[in-house]
């Protein structure tokens, strides 16, 4: 399931200058240009609300290649490069990644890119609009983990849980303090299923595609997670926050250059399991009428759509009104791959109305109810209804399952 | 020469007047922002990239900001390129004078959904798919299929004269367009229709002038908004696709589908045996075929389930008469949705030493009478062969032949050969050479009476001064002239295009 051969580019460690940027970087975009197609450029879900097709995936590789072609110098493509939810429409959408991913092995990682030319960008002193805050917003989390400030492991005090074990349930301090209620949910369901597992009671922040940002610190952070869930004896570590997942799965295989000696499961694949094997049986009629929101770093990033729909169709009284993931791959919460909001920070209003335009669409389908099975969704959608005081409810598939299941 | 050389300079007076126009967000003037809106779709001189770089992009919002921007261009005397989607292939959205790139992505609303008289009025930055989008929900379709359906836009649809896959059964965008709103280049505003009448479909007052603003490549104008038919949405998609021991025997096949009068009958289209061998190769989306098939035919029928269930039937007897063999729903099915992505991937061209490179892609879509597709296509591929041997920087990824005329399935057929060229090693010589190759492919299609393009236009270097001192009659081309001083009198819109220089004495 995992494969470093997918996203490590051997250009990526190499340092670029103003007017200089690897001969294989200028290859990669000269890839996109080849194309031309700019497919890339309609799924976008910035350029889709911007209209101005700097935003996206085509420019960014054009403006790159025309650097390696003198044409432009790094420091002059400004704050271009904010302009990206990492949210993976774009590379998945790219007929390099559709069409010659299994039969060469090559794709295209525009997210890495992204932030390569944004770290690259800082390194050489070039600080775009914007670069500051999402530094701060990093750091921030960075002082609080390294002074002990962030409660990761008070979500789990009351519930026993070992931390050692073959199942290991996995989240970083993001879904541990900022949505406690959830992950509890998702603990209560698991033990309501007898499943044995444990915890990693002192995890490092993942963040995501943002972690090389950080440097040897970020190196020092995946490693430590990586150790902990060795030693923890995992071998099957499952994952409730696609963010956390993507960095387990993608972003630490690359900069560790190790694939994880264990499996890693998004929780809901996980957990349809356990209701197929009858392990869990929801019975009690939940009378919603729901849409799924699919998360960009589960269905776009990891290719997992299937199972939150699975769960959603089992549970009794639900009517189900589905909107299919790859219509989806258009779409986003506005959030992003950010843990620390980068996006939203830099483009509030961008953010508002990607967020804004989705809730819209699944109002569109006449459903009450949006299900998400992403922590980051969930905290963007919240905040976009109350703004455009939008009459939707946004509700984590385990608070639908719990309900089901009896557990609240 | 002095119309060509005599523009002025976009410096910062221009830009501080452009951002009272369309605002200062709106104005673009760093060199990504215009590098990356120098090259359409067609193979691009990247080692002269700097030649095609506009000097500053503005993002207007509505018609009324486009008229405002071509009226300060033909006040200062400055060159305007429209672009659209930049999906063209024929560099209709490539700067030849630098200038001013007006990029109308921005103006991508639909203004009214009429479900009586069943048409959409919508701004011209809108795409096909997006488009689609709206209206299926209502039960209604769009139904223009080019190639770049996923990403291009009505205005350079309509700039273009563009195509679709499934003309048999809707027609091309000449066919789709009601009346729309274009912005002349002197910055004057006018609705133009088959006579007058915003949501009339037929007219026969006065000159019928609508046909001209399709195809001009930006030399006429920028179309802000236009009214579009609206079809019911078939009950019923149904392709099927056919395989035949050799070329010839599916393209005497395809003759008798030509004639069949089967209504529903959207397209049909022939590989040749080039294409076969370049998917068989290394197109992993393809379903392989068995050996022993060397040309294929694809079909595909819309309508309701009863008119199509009939079609389908009479389709595999009339196959089955050259030995047509059908391929199965898997690959039919499979193959026709994925028929706007796999045309060019960059990865699948081949070196002479059968390794792989990436490579861009030129797209031939001549168009050529049904009796001379046996010829174009051997010259086509022996030309090819001819340039791949000695420069190795092409590849011949194989040819289509598609008969989606208008309402019909005869006559002439949009015969494609795909050309990969590397454009990432290209010097100036080779570029030549490319364009020397471009010009003798263009060459066969004149001896046989056909025409140069189809679809794409006829304005990139090898095929232009065919068409203008060829392909078109001299009487014509002086209308152009004449019509091009007359509505551009600065000679500010798109100028270099169709050599157009020429009508003001350049």
């Amino acid at each position: 399931m995992m494969s470093t051969a997918y996203t490590y580019k051997p250009w990526y460690e190499e340092r670029w200058k103003d007017d200089w940027v690897p001969e294989e970087v200028a290859v990669d975009c000269y890839a996109t240009f080849a194309c031309r197609h700019k497919f890339c450029r309609e799924v976008c879900p910035v350029y889709q609300e911007t209209g101005n097709e700097t935003h996206s995936s085509y420019a960014f590789h054009v403006a790159l290649l025309a650097v390696a072609r003198k044409y432009a110098k790094l420091h002059e493509l400004g704050d271009t490069f904010t302009y990206c939810l990492q949210c993976g429409a774009c590379q998945l959408r790219c007929p390099t990644t559709l069409f010659t991913g299994d039969f060469y092995k090559i794709t295209n990682e525009h997210n890495v890119l992204v932030t390569k030319t944004r770290k690259e960008l800082i390194d050489l002193g070039f600080k775009f609009k914007g670069a500051d805050a999402m530094i701060d917003n990093l750091t921030k989390v960075v002082n609080d983990t390294d002074a002990g400030r962030l409660p990761v492991a008070e979500w789990a005090k009351d519930l026993n849980l070992p931390e050692t074990g073959d199942v290991i349930l996995f989240v970083d301090y993001f879904m541990a303090t900022q949505m406690t209620n959830i992950l509890r949910l998702v603990a209560t369901v698991l033990k309501k299923a007898e499943v044995k597992f444990g915890i990693v009671k002192d995890p490092k922040p993942v963040f995501t595609y943002e972690l090389d940002h950080l440097g040897e610190k970020g190196i020092a952070y995946a490693k430590h997670n990586m150790e902990a869930l060795k030693k923890a004896g995992a071998k099957k570590v499952i994952v409730p926050d696609p963010h956390v997942f993507v960095s387990l799965t993608k972003e630490y295989p690359r900069l560790l250059k190790e694939d994880p000696p264990f499996d890693v499961v998004y929780v809901s694949d996980f957990v349809a399991e356990l209701i197929k094997d009858g392990k869990l049986k929801p019975e009690k009629s939940v009378k919603k009428k729901v849409s799924y929101h699919d998360s960009c770093m589960l269905n776009k990033v990891s290719g997992i759509w299937e199972s939150p729909r699975e769960i959603l169709k089992c549970i009794p009284g639900i009517e189900f009104v589905d909107e299919d993931h790859v219509s989806q791959w258009y779409y986003c919460c506005g959030n992003g791959a950010s843990e620390v909001r980068s996006f939203k920070t830099l483009h509030e209003d961008l953010s508002y109305r990607i967020g804004l335009k989705r809730l819209r669409r699944a109002l569109d389908l006449g459903v009450t109810t949006l299900a998400v099975t992403c922590p980051h969704c969930n905290e963007q959608f919240s905040e976009v209804k109350v703004k455009a005081n939008l009459n939707i409810e946004i509700l984590d598939i385990f608070e639908i399952l719990a309900d089901s299941l009896g557990l609240r | 020469m002095k119309y060509i050389t005599d523009y002025r300079k976009v410096d910062g007076y221009v830009i501080e007047r452009l951002a009272k126009i369309v605002g200062d967000a709106n104005v673009l003037t760093l060199p990504h922002e215009r590098f990356i809106r120098a090259a359409s779709a067609a193979p691009f001189p990247l080692h002269r990239w700097e030649d095609h770089a506009p000097d500053v992009v503005v993002l207007p919002g509505s018609t009324e900001e486009v008229a405002e921007v071509l009226k300060l261009a033909n006040e200062l005397r400055i060159p305007v390129v429209p672009r659209a989607a930049g999906t063209g292939l024929a560099d209709g959205a490539v700067p030849l004078r630098k200038g001013i790139v007006v990029d109308i992505k921005r103006m991508k609303n639909i203004l009214e959904i009429d479900e009586e008289n069943m048409c959409v009025t919508v701004q011209t930055g809108i795409n096909n798919n997006t488009l689609n989008l709206e209206l299926n929900k209502r039960g209604y379709w769009w139904p223009f299929d080019p190639a770049s359906y996923p990403c291009s836009v009505i205005g350079g649809n309509m700039g273009t004269s563009a195509w679709s896959l499934i003309g048999g059964v809707s027609g091309h965008i000449r066919d789709l367009v009601r009346s729309f709103v274009h912005v002349l280049p002197t910055g004057k505003v006018i609705r133009v229709g088959e006579g007058g009448g915003r949501k009339i479909s037929k007219s026969s007052t006065g000159y019928t002038l609508k046909y001209l603003f399709f195809g001009h490549q930006g030399t006429l104008g920028i179309t802000t908004e236009a009214t579009l038919e609206m079809f019911p949405k078939p009950e019923v998609e149904f392709p099927a696709f056919f395989g035949y021991r050799s070329f010839m025997d599916a393209w005497k096949n395809a003759l008798k589908m030509a004639k069949s009068g089967l209504r529903t009958m959207a397209t049909h289209i022939i590989f040749d045996e080039w294409k076969v061998e370049a998917l068989r190769r290394d197109d992993e989306a393809y379903i392989p075929l068995p050996e022993h098939i060397k040309s294929v035919i694809a079909t595909c029928f819309y309508g309701t389930e009863a008119e199509v269930k009939g079609a389908s039937e009479r389709i595999f007897e009339i196959a089955a008469k050259d030995g047509g063999i059908y391929l199965g729903e898997e690959l039919s099915e499979g193959d026709w949705a994925s028929r706007h992505d796999r045309y060019h991937i960059a990865y699948h061209g081949r070196h002479i030493d059968g390794q792989v490179g990436t490579y861009s892609w030129h797209c031939e879509d001549a168009a050529v009478n049904y009796s001379a597709i046996p010829y174009v296509r051997e010259r086509w591929h022996a030309l090819v062969a001819e340039y791949k041997q000695k420069y190795d920087i092409f590849d011949d990824m194989g040819g289509f032949y598609y008969n989606n005329n208008p309402f019909k399935q005869w006559g002439d057929y949009l015969s494609e050969i795909d050309v990969f060229i590397d454009e990432y090693h290209l010097t100036e010589e080779l570029w030549q050479k490319w364009v020397e190759l471009k010009r003798k492919i263009a060459e066969v299609v004149l001896e046989v009476g056909g025409s140069i393009s189809a679809c794409h236009g006829g304005t990139r270097p090898g095929d232009v001064e065919l068409v203008v001192e060829k392909e078109l009659d001299p009487g014509v081309y002086e209308i152009m002239q004449m019509i091009k001083r007359n509505l551009d009198p600065n000679n500010i819109m798109n100028p270099g295009k169709y050599m157009l220089d020429s009508a003001y004495g350049g």
